[in-house]
Order: C-alpha cells, then sequence, then structure tokens
C-alpha cells in the first residue's frame, strides 16, 4: 500500500504562499474531501501531490520518500491526477486519450499490448464511456471530457488517485455515477487512495470518509463530515448566507441556502 | 474484445508506410531518369541496381550515363529526400512542443537564424579553406537554436504560446535576420553570387560529399525526435498532464527543440531556405491517417521526402534549362495551404 503525506508543508506558485503550513496526511484505501471557498488552495494541495509544484518549505512524502526525488515515470506508476477542467488535444478519439493512461506501464519503443488494450477497455465501461471510444474529444461535452479523464486515470492503474473538481462540469446523475465509482474503488479490499477536491458540500459530506475545511491558506477543519461541516464552521468560511442541518435519510450534514434576499 | 475492434487503423497506417516506402523508391529512381538528358527509366533502373553490393549488370549504357545518373543526379535527389523528411520531421516536432499548428521552421525563424549563421560561416575565410563544410553547419546550428530561442520567449504568454504571437514573433525577427544577411551580402564582395544563390534554395549543387555530411546528422535528429513519438503525443495534454503521466517535460523539450534545430540547420546549410515543407507534410499526414505521433512522424518522413523529390524534378524540368528555385515550388504549393489552416484555425479560435 502506498502512503501519501503532506509534512507542515508552504506551498504556492513563484514568491506567493497559497497554502501555509499544512500537514495531510492519506490513509490507504481512505477518501479525503478537500473543501472550501475558490481560490482557498485546493488545487495548489493537488498540484504538490503529484509534483506538479514543489513546496516552498516543508515536504511531500510518498511511501517515506521525498517527492522531488521520485522519478516522475515512478510517481505516475503511484499517482494518478484528474485535473481541474482538463483541456485535450482535440484530434485525438476519447479512447486514444484513455489509452494515454498506459503510457507509464510501456517501455521506450513498447506498443500499448492487447492487455493494455482491454484495460483501456475496461476502464471505458466503467465510467460509461465506451461509446464515445471512437469520437474525436473536440467533439465532446464537457461533462464527457470529464468522464474520459476519468476513465483515463482508472486506465493508469495507481493507488493513488487525485482528483480537482472531477464532478464540475456534470450533472447530478453523473455526479452520482462518478463519485460511487471512485468511493466503490476505495472500498474494494482497501484499493484505491482518493483525493478529492470538491466545491459542492453536500456530495463531499456523502462520500467521503474524511474532510478537510481549508479556508485562507490553512486547515480550518478536519475529520469526519459531522465534525467538518457544522453550522459554525460553514458560517465561519462561507458566511452566513446558508444553513446547515441533517440529512434525514442519510443522518450526515448538508448545506442548503438560506434564501433572504431582503437582507445585505 | 471490442477494444481490439478499435484499433483497424493502426495496421491501416503500418501498411501506409510500408506502400509508401515503395513509392518514395520508385519517385526516386524516376528523378534520377528525368532532367536535361533523358535516360531511359529502365537504364536508369539497370545503373542504380548495378551499385547495389553483390550485383553484377553487365552494362549496356554509355559510362556518360553511369556518371550522370549516379555521380550528379543521384546525390540530388538522395539530398531532396533528406531535406525533405528532415523539415517535414522539424515541422511535426515544433507543432508538437509548441502545442501550436502553425509552429514551423520557416514561419518561427528557424530556418533564417540557420540562414544568418550559414551566412557569416560562408564569409568566414576559415569557411572557405579546408575545412569545407565544417563552420558553415555548426554556424546555422547555433544561429537556428538562437532564433527559436527568442521567438519562444516573445511569443510566450505565461506557459501558453498563442498561435498569433507566434507568428508574429516569427515574422518580426525573420524579417531582422533576414535585413542582417542582406547587409552581410552587400559587403560580402565576390562571393555573393554564389550566397545568394544558396540562399533561395536549389539542390543544383548537390554532391555526394553534402549527402555524406547531411545525412548522418539528419538520421541522427530524426532518430532522436523518434524515441519520443509517444511522449510527443501526451505533451498534446499539456505540460501539467504530461507530467502526471510521467514525463520529463523540461528534458524532453530541450532534447527535442535541439534536434529539430539540428536537423533544420543541416537543411538549410547545404540547401538555403525552403519553406513550408514543414507545415504542409504532417498537417496533409495528420489529415489522413491521425494525430498519433508514433505514425506522424514516419509518415512525415516518407511523404515529405517523396514531397522535396517531386518539388525538385519540377524545379529543374518546369523552366528547362533554367532552374527554377525550389523554395518557389514549395511556397506556391505550401501558402495557400498555410492560409487554409490560419483561415481555420482562427474560426476555431473565435
Amino acid at each position: 500500500m502506498i502512503k501519501i503525506e503532506i509534512q507542515n508543508a508552504t506551498l504556492g506558485y513563484g514568491d506567493i504562499d497559497v497554502v501555509k503550513e499544512v500537514a495531510l496526511a492519506a490513509k490507504p484505501g481512505e477518501m479525503i474531501g478537500l473543501v472550501g471557498p475558490n481560490g482557498s488552495g485546493k488545487s495548489t494541495i493537488i498540484k504538490s501531490l503529484s509534483r506538479i509544484i514543489t513546496p516552498h518549505s516543508g515536504r511531500v512524502l510518498v511511501n517515506g520518500r521525498d517527492i522531488g526525488t521520485i522519478p516522475r515515470r515512478e510517481l505516475s506508476l503511484m499517482v494518478g491526477v484528474v485535473p481541474q477542467t482538463p483541456l485535450l488535444p482535440s484530434a485525438y478519439t476519447a479512447f486514444e486519450i484513455v489509452l494515454m493512461g498506459r503510457s507509464p506501464h510501456l517501455g521506450l519503443f513498447q506498443y500499448e499490448s492487447k492487455h493494455d488494450l482491454e484495460i483501456t477497455w475496461w476502464a471505458m465501461e466503467r465510467t460509461s464511456t465506451q461509446h464515445l471510444a471512437d469520437r474525436r474529444v473536440g467533439e465532446l461535452s464537457g461533462g464527457e471530457i470529464q468522464s474520459v479523464i476519468i476513465a483515463r486515470v482508472l486506465a493508469q492503474e495507481t493507488e493513488i488517485v487525485l482528483l480537482d473538481e472531477p464532478t464540475a462540469n456534470l450533472d447530478i446523475g453523473r455526479q452520482i455515477e462518478v463519485l460511487n465509482l471512485i468511493k466503490g474503488l476505495c472500498r474494494q479490499e482497501n484499493k484505491l487512495t482518493a483525493v478529492v477536491a470538491l466545491h459542492d458540500l453536500n456530495l463531499a459530506s456523502h462520500y467521503c470518509d474524511r474532510l478537510v475545511l481549508i479556508h485562507n491558506g490553512q486547515i480550518h477543519a478536519e475529520g469526519r463530515p459531522a465534525a467538518v461541516i457544522t453550522a459554525e464552521n460553514i458560517e465561519e468560511v462561507y458566511g452566513s448566507g446558508s444553513y446547515v442541518h441533517t440529512h434525514p435519510l442519510s443522518g450526515l450534514p448538508a448545506v442548503l441556502p438560506r434564501v433572504d434576499y431582503t437582507k445585505k | 474484445m471490442a477494444s481490439a475492434m478499435l484499433f483497424p487503423r493502426r495496421r491501416g497506417r503500418v501498411y501506409a508506410i510500408a506502400i509508401l516506402a515503395g513509392v518514395l523508391l520508385a519517385v526516386g529512381a524516376f528523378a534520377a531518369s528525368v532532367g536535361s538528358v533523358d535516360i531511359p527509366l529502365g537504364t536508369t533502373l539497370a545503373i542504380l541496381i548495378s551499385k547495389l553490393p553483390f550485383i553484377n549488370i553487365e552494362p549496356t549504357w554509355t559510362e556518360s550515363f553511369e556518371i550522370i545518373v549516379v555521380d550528379i543526379r543521384l546525390p540530388r535527389v538522395i539530398l531532396a529526400g533528406v531535406v525533405g523528411a528532415a523539415l517535414a520531421v522539424a515541422g511535426a516536432a515544433y507543432q508538437a512542443l509548441f502545442r501550436n499548428p502553425l509552429a514551423e521552421p520557416y514561419l518561427i525563424g528557424a530556418a533564417q537564424g540557420a540562414a544568418l549563421g550559414a551566412v557569416i560561416g560562408f564569409l568566414l575565410p576559415i569557411g572557405v579553406t579546408g575545412l569545407g563544410y565544417g563552420v558553415v553547419p555548426i554556424l546555422a546550428f547555433i544561429g537556428a537554436l538562437l532564433s527559436i530561442f527568442i521567438v519562444y520567449n516573445i511569443a510566450r504568454v505565461g506557459r501558453l504560446l498563442p498561435v498569433t504571437t507566434l507568428i508574429l514573433a516569427g515574422v518580426a525577427l525573420s524579417a531582422l535576420l533576414m535585413a542582417i544577411v542582406s547587409y552581410l551580402l552587400t559587403i560580402a564582395g565576390d562571393s555573393v553570387h554564389g550566397i545568394i544563390f544558396w540562399l533561395i534554395g536549389s539542390f543544383s549543387l548537390s554532391k555526394w560529399s553534402e549527402v555524406a555530411v547531411a545525412l548522418p546528422v539528419v538520421l541522427f535528429g530524426v532518430g532522436v525526435i523518434m524515441i519520443y513519438a509517444r511522449s510527443l503525443n501526451l505533451i498534446q495534454l499539456g505540460e501539467e498532464q504530461a507530467q502526471q503521466l510521467g514525463i520529463n517535460t523540461e528534458r524532453m523539450k530541450i532534447i527535442l527543440l535541439t534536434a529539430a534545430t539540428l536537423i533544420t540547420a543541416a537543411a538549410v546549410s547545404f540547401v538555403g531556405i525552403i519553406g513550408f515543407v514543414g507545415i504542409i507534410i504532417p498537417h496533409a499526414v495528420r489529415l489522413i491517417w491521425g494525430p498519433d505521433h508514433r505514425f506522424l512522424l514516419p509518415l512525415s518522413i516518407l511523404v515529405g521526402a517523396i514531397f522535396l523529390i517531386l518539388a525538385d524534378i519540377l524545379a529543374r524540368t518546369v523552366n528547362a534549362p533554367t532552374e527554377v528555385p525550389i523554395g518557389v515550388i514549395t511556397a506556391l504549393t505550401g501558402v495557400p495551404f498555410f492560409l487554409y489552416l490560419l483561415r481555420r484555425r482562427t474560426r476555431i479560435l473565435n
């Protein structure tokens, strides 16, 4: 099992610190949700966990090794990423894009074997994207592209998957489908560890084992959804425009707007 | 298995490579038979085959025919093929690395940078002496590398390289470089005629000694680019996604830009500036056989070589005995294609 953790790291771009002194460790088989307002640093954390940015201070460790010392190819066999609003080269077919997930597994001049093609097809099956296989990605909708990228990360067969807003362009049906899939893969003999940045607090509360609420570049609260999504925390981080109640069926916290357009 | 059904295109592209390799040989043989002295295709073939190792054919042809085919036309045909392949692959590599469909040695100033370097090489006293080709290709390479570096850094907006800024920076730098070339020509004195003739692009001076230098350099550069064929597909996803799929993008960019610029410089050093090959060929190949660089690159090599050999046949027959500069032929076919791409591209962007 692969462990990934952030040890008291300050993260950012250039001279600017976005996230200060955060610590975070994902347990194998866990689905962790990163929540917080726009610009709070969710994507920055995802980028540091995939070595797109190096910490200004502190460390990011994969299996106890500093992530900066792990060659990219080796890292890409352990950590897969679904980026936020990915841009795809429009001339490639969806199948070719998903097949790119197999690249870390291939040698220099090696072509995809039957085994690679089968895994690719399995990944498209799991994400209901088979019917898109020979369509060019330039013709696909935002939601379809999102699903194709999720298929690609499945084809990559990594134990850790980082997802940055994987449900942003999806309708509620597809959102549930995607999160069910990821949750299911985490549950299967602890197969997958997922770190998911989510805007939707209700989805985060219902799918994640643990939530990390980020505010102004720091961890505001961390723990089980019921402990993080409280009326107090939500008001402190998001303002007073919403209220928190307990979902009658799941018993988990849910956030709804407080409709009052007369008050400022 | 349904997934296996999705890959019939792969087999088709393998056949295409085999067929085009045959076409290349046929076009090459044809090119060696046409010219100011007409040598029948059969005789040309017999002469060429007799030169292969372990084959003995009783000559039925005059010695002058053999000299024309083997010493005059063959190096020219091979050099045209090598240069066509080099420019096509360099174009494909620039387009992939910059993720910009209009990146091309001629349009981004690499060819002009090479030309300036080469002209300086011609004018330096050491270039004329026994060193021969030594200094010209090296200075051409340095010139091309510097122009790529300048254009890339001027055109870059953050991590993106927009079509418009790339073309504008390329055109502006090319204008500057060619102005310097013109100035150097005015002070060049006696050697100016030869340099101008070389500059506008021609294969008429091709010799085996040039093939012997150009061929290994181009083979080496193309080989390096081919190693990265799959990585070139991944980098189309953008640098972040490519890194997340295991590519060391910084190292890859440096190696591939150097390799593409090296083969551009080799091509320019020996035949002058030939524009638009690097844009017509990869795009035509992409339209027919798709964007996968593992096929795009070898197919571009073959189609580029065939294209430039054919263009050279036109160049020396259309107005015979006067030769039309080959850059004129490639521009006449390339510019309409380029404008079509530019138009289509801007429509997509809007």
